[in-house]
């Protein structure tokens, strides 16, 4: 019984010196040297068993990649609450104590951690690092592109970096506000004290993380040489590198589509009394819709890459067209997935855009409920769109008429998204802080994004510009320019709260600046390079593109060390920068309400919420919180650990 | 009591400051500055609107190329203005409303302004008028295209890995070369013995994939005499970059000449119409 | 509620402020080397892994002039070869290191030099078997001289297409002489040929090259595997694929 007025910390629980039972000695580490024992074992049975036949690099590949996914999860402890339920040793609540980092310090970073913290900053460090693995292949490219005819790559290699660098940014974009800001912020924004299930969750991370070595293997597998879309016939031709990447593939949609799932059902029953979803903040209406998406679009995917796996190392004929396949059936199954794919990579990040331009405009959302109502109708008309990625493919030409228009129809609602930002820096009291500044950054760039976007929802138009180097612009523009930045908002928004330091400033406009005009001049150039009639794509250019493949590797080359002065000011910050109060930014959201750092449990108490985090302007009759004075008498925290003697049962 | 006038004790006070409807005069207003940043910015988007496409992009040589160029005209001059009001009033909020003074502690609120169903409306009506007006110029200009002419002049390509050849059906001339007589309609049926590839003469403002086992159509019709190239626009392999073909624009005497020349056979059809052409 | 975010007033040279200062520019300077350092790394290994024969670009041997129409030309001449597999070598200089030695290849290397506006002569002795063209229009002898090839001694203007072995297909680079076509097709060698047992096809034809330039060449005949049997080793560079470097 505890008669302290202080409350009992969760992560103060003591626990057993054997709780957590195998997790104790499971790390990344271990994962690993399990996931390589595990490949090389598949690799020997795969290559006795089908070495000799039609196919048999293509099964060895396939069957090596799967061995160490596998591996790799069982090693790092993705299986074990599973496996001991299943054989009738299920976890304690000390052992879930200890999954959940008790008594780990900063070892839990490197562990299966169901904490959604400890979740959220590891996939912030991971797509820190596929950004860097991205980028740097993006160097590649522009290096290569600095002459017309440069011998610095092979055709070869330049088709595979355009493959890598087009999937891991994908990949990356997908996860930059689902996996750190959706992780860590969003369950605590809405008053609950994880999500609704943890260990999911963590399996989410570590089963990306498990994915991304097979999609650097394709390097010295002879390279996809197909694009990041990988259309067909062409990839059932590519070299066994493309078996490596379908497995890629198929275990990153396994983690989002359960990610996904995790979002939903936490922001629909663990949220926090008064929290309606009338109250809900932006970013979790965000954050919802694009879960939401992500469970519908993710499976058509999954279905296009089992049957390319299934074309390419059993003899199938999906999408080979003599053996009653066709290639349409690729681009119909994949861009089923990859428009809304584009609605999952951008919504979160302006739901949380939109929640930095509220607090740094010390207003509140003008028109919530239509900016909720436009990212379902985005969402919805999402789905119906995906076939102008096809106006050219000679597919359907019937259909061009009804694709056009509901692809324009789209930008609609997106109008709307642009008319609550505009609607909440009206007479706002704007304070220029770091994170303000890339919320004007994704307005400059997402409008030229959009309306370019409009011109290639024209279909004749898109008879000109289709395969060309303007229609990279263009989605750089709304990727990069749009949904990187917005998302860069929120880092430089929830750093503090997130690290426990303040972003160092004057760096980080510095890298602003840097960014902000490398974006410009990069994409400019490659509009250029668009409206001139450069395909994608390609590493030899004729020399009447010269020009604008100059300005546009100059402005990469800008943009990257942008990037990496960001970067710097991140490391720099953390190393040396000045301890973060709970809330600098004076918000509202129920995130800035909890200590910094964040306490295991998030709350001591299950608040209660009495209004909506946007009352900037208006009396604060109560508050958005309300914390019940805490019962000294009332034990806070139960301690079941063995250690209660109410527990033992020798009282 | 009833009284026929109201009386008035003292004039109604008028809001202060930055009002929107009443008081100081219009461009001293924020709505006023803003714009006139809005003008400014339509004047350069139309500008650019105006300029941009004809120098940037090739001369088309064909009716459906100058359709894309006026596209992208019209598009550009529509666009403006509806990009100049976001950025115009997210520039103002730079210049009229930014908190200036210590950057460390936060500006004291700004009017709780949670909605304003007239404005959504109008914005709502106006974004899909827009949008009519794009859709109707777009599905015109389409269909258009797919409107097969008498006298067309087929032309069969074929897309291979890594390169294009041009068959002339009835006259048994096969070549990596596009000459296409000017002023009259072609129609080309578009195949891929292998992979998909992307049919794309720029300069005639249209492009249909190769896809193996069909046959994929796209028209158009030259109306400038020219060279131009063919370019494939669907990354197909390791010579993607090089699937390039040479093309021009000929009279229809010099396209005549050059069937001769690739040894045409005068047989009866298209050929003799082809070749006989004066 | 002004927070104090500056470090107390400390003598110049001592204290946090003062050593934070400095170490910014160090911090930055080394984040952007470590940065420069992995894109030179990755570029490297790029590099590296392009293909690049080690018999180096086979320039084109100089045998004085020849008249051709009329025009006196430069005249040079080329010899390599087409090989059923990449397991032997040449000269003691193997064929295809570190690929495949069961992929048909091109040899000693697939990188030619000819000077512009010359006569080049090549010869090439065909060792692999073969079949049927994806498109017959490669049967014919394009873009040579005379439009003619010499095959075992003969003149021919285009071969069987169902008897193909390879061909030799060069155009320029994007901009590069968009003219410029050349396609021979070469004869398979009938039966199952191996290096060892030493039978050929030779192919010889005169073309007259481009301005100066990258020009690519490839096979088109499908001798790889997968669809259409253009993927293996006609979708690596190296094997089936190169460049002539017009100088």
């Amino acid at each position: 019984m505890t008669t302290d007025l202080a409350p009992l910390l969760l992560e103060d629980t003591p626990i057993g010196p054997t709780a957590g039972g195998l997790y104790r000695r499971q790390n990344v580490y271990t994962g690993l040297a399990a996931g390589i024992f595990l490949g090389f074992v598949a690799w020997l049975v795969a290559h006795a068993l089908w070495n000799s036949s039609n196919w048999g690099t293509d099964m060895v590949v396939t069957v090596t990649m799967v061995g160490w996914v596998i591996g790799f999860n069982l090693g790092v402890g993705t299986f074990n609450a599973p496996l001991r339920w299943m054989l009738g040793h299920d976890q304690t609540y000390d052992d879930e104590l200890y999954a959940a980092g008790v008594g780990q310090g900063k070892k839990r970073y490197y562990k299966f951690c169901t904490d959604h913290k400890v979740v959220g900053t590891q996939y912030l460090v991971l797509v820190v690092v596929l950004f860097a693995i991205g980028g740097t292949l993006a160097m590649m490219m522009r290096t290569q592109l600095i002459s017309p005819h440069s011998s610095f790559l092979s055709p070869n290699s330049y088709n595979a970096i355009v493959s890598i660098h087009g999937m891991c940014m994908i990949i990356a974009t997908i996860i930059m506000v689902t996996g750190p800001f959706t992780n860590f912020v969003m369950p605590i924004m809405i008053g609950a004290k994880d999500m609704a299930f943890p260990r999911l969750n963590a399996m989410s991370f570590w089963v990306v993380v498990s994915a991304i070595p097979p999609l650097l293997a394709t390097f010295v597998l002879g390279g996809v040489d197909a694009g990041w879309t990988t259309y067909a016939p062409l990839s059932v031709q590519a070299p066994p590198a493309m078996d490596a990447f379908s497995i890629t593939m198929i275990v990153f949609v396994i983690s989002v589509t359960v990610s996904g799932v995790n979002t939903i059902v936490t922001i629909f029953t663990m949220r926090a009394k008064g929290m309606t979803l009338g109250r809900l903040p932006i970013f979790t209406w965000a954050s919802l819709v694009g879960a939401a998406l992500s469970i519908y679009a993710m499976p058509a995917l999954l279905i296009a890459f089992t049957s390319m796996i299934t074309d390419r190392v059993v003899g199938t004929s999906f999408f080979v067209a003599g053996q009653g396949g066709t290639g349409w059936l690729w681009e119909n199954a994949f861009w089923i997935f990859g428009h809304p794919e584009v609605y999952i990579i951008l919504i979160p990040p302006v739901g949380a855009m939109l929640e930095v331009a509220s607090t740094f405009a010390r207003k509140p959302l003008f028109g919530y409920k239509v900016t909720v109502a436009g990212f379902v109708a985005i969402s919805a008309l999402s789905i119906m769109v995906w076939a102008h990625h096809m106006f050219t493919t000679g597919w359907a030409p019937e259909l061009a008429g009804p694709f056009m228009v509901t692809t324009e129809i789209i930008s609609i609602p997106t109008g709307i998204i642009f008319l609550c930002l505009i609607g909440t820096l009206w007479k706002g009291r704007i304070w220029t802080r770091l994170p303000m500044y890339f919320v004007y950054l994704f307005l400059w760039n997402f409008i030229i994004g959009g309306v370019t976007g409009i011109y290639l929802s024209d279909t004749p138009a898109d008879e000109y510009f289709h395969g060309d180097m303007f229609v990279t612009a263009h989605f750089h523009y709304t990727l990069l320019g749009g949904a990187m930045i917005a998302a860069t908002a929120g880092l430089c928004y929830w750093f503090p709260k997130i690290t426990g330091k303040m972003l160092n400033e004057r760096i980080g406009k510095t890298a602003f600046w840097m960014i902000a005009v490398g974006i410009q001049v990069t994409y400019f150039g490659m509009f250029w390079e668009g409206f001139e009639g450069m395909p994608r794509r390609v590493a030899f250019y004729d020399p009447i593109f010269q020009h604008a493949n100059d300005m546009a590797t100059g402005g990469a080359y800008l943009l990257m060390l942008g990037w990496i002065v960001l970067l710097y000011a991140g490391i720099n910050s953390l190393r040396q920068g000045p301890d973060a109060p709970a809330n600098p930014w004076h918000s509202k959201t129920l995130e800035w309400k909890v200590p910094t750092p964040v306490p295991l449990a998030n709350f001591l108490v299950d608040p209660v919420v009495t209004s909506d985090p946007y009352g900037y302007g208006e009396p604060e009759p109560v508050g958005p919180l309300v914390m019940p004075a805490p019962d000294p008498d009332r034990e806070l925290v139960p301690n079941l650990s063995s250690d209660n003697p109410l527990v033992r049962g020798d009282d | 009591m009833s009284s026929d006038h109201p009386v008035v004790d003292e004039p109604p006070v008028l809001p202060q400051g930055d009002s929107i409807v009443a008081g100081r005069p219009f461009f001293s207003r924020p709505v006023g500055k803003i714009f006139i940043i809005w003008f400014l910015m339509t004047a350069v988007g139309v500008l650019i609107g105006i300029f941009a496409p004809h120098h940037l992009m090739p001369t088309f040589l064909s009716h459906e190329g100058t359709d894309v160029w006026r596209t992208m005209v019209l598009f550009t001059i529509l666009a403006a203005p509806v990009a100049a009001v976001v950025y115009a009033v997210a520039a103002y909020s730079l210049i009229g409303w930014r908190h200036r003074g210590n950057q460390d502690d936060p500006p004291e609120d700004g009017p709780p302004l949670r909605g304003n169903s007239t404005v959504t409306a109008v914005w709502l009506a106006t974004s899909s008028v827009l949008v009519l007006v794009l859709l109707a110029w777009g599905l015109t200009v389409y269909s258009a295209e797919e409107v097969s002419h008498p006298g067309t002049l087929q032309v069969d390509v074929t897309g291979q890995q890594w390169l294009w050849t041009f068959t002339y059906p009835g006259t048994g001339v096969e070549t990596r070369s596009l000459v296409l007589p000017i002023n009259r309609p072609v129609q080309f049926n578009v195949t891929s013995v292998d992979v998909t590839h992307g049919f794309w003469p720029a300069a005639l403002g249209v492009q249909v994939d190769a896809n193996p086992g069909v046959t994929t159509v796209i028209r158009a019709t030259p109306d400038k005499l020219g060279n131009f190239t063919v370019r494939c626009s669907q990354l197909c392999g390791l010579y993607h970059s090089f699937m390039y073909a040479p093309g021009s624009v000929v009279t229809s005497a010099g396209f005549s000449r050059w069937l001769r020349s690739e040894g045409a056979s005068t047989t009866t059809g298209q050929a003799t119409a082809l070749v006989k052409k004066q | 509620m002004a927070e104090e975010t500056e470090a107390p007033e400390q003598p110049a040279g001592s204290g946090d402020a003062t050593r934070r200062a400095r170490s910014r520019p160090l911090g930055f300077a080394i984040t952007l080397v470590i940065a420069l350092i992995v894109f030179a790394g990755v570029g490297l290994l790029f590099h590296a892994q392009a293909y690049s024969s080690p018999a180096g670009t086979l320039v084109a041997t100089d045998v004085g002039t020849s008249t051709v129409k009329g025009v006196a030309l430069k005249h040079v001449t080329l010899h390599f070869n087409t090989y059923p597999d990449a397991s032997g070598s040449v000269n003691g200089v193997p064929i295809h290191p570190g690929g495949n030695p069961a992929w048909p290849s091109y040899g000693p290397t697939n990188q030619y030099q000819v000077p512009a506006h010359a006569l080049v002569t090549v010869t090439i002795r065909q060792y692999d078997s073969g079949g049927a063209l994806n498109n017959a229009w490669f049967d014919k002898v394009r873009g040579t001289v005379g439009g003619t090839a010499i095959i075992n001694g003969k003149v021919v203007t285009s071969i069987n297409p169902n008897n193909v072995g390879h061909t030799f297909t060069v155009r320029g680079t994007p901009g590069t002489d968009p003219g410029f076509f050349v396609s021979v097709p070469l004869p398979l060698v009938p039966g199952d040929s191996q290096t060892d047992n030493g039978k050929y096809e030779t192919i010889v034809f005169s073309f007259i090259s481009g301005d100066k330039g990258l020009y690519a060449w490839n096979c088109e005949f499908p001798c790889g595997t997968s669809i259409a049997s253009f993927g293996g080793p006609m979708n690596a560079y190296g094997y089936m694929s190169g460049f002539v470097h017009v100088v």
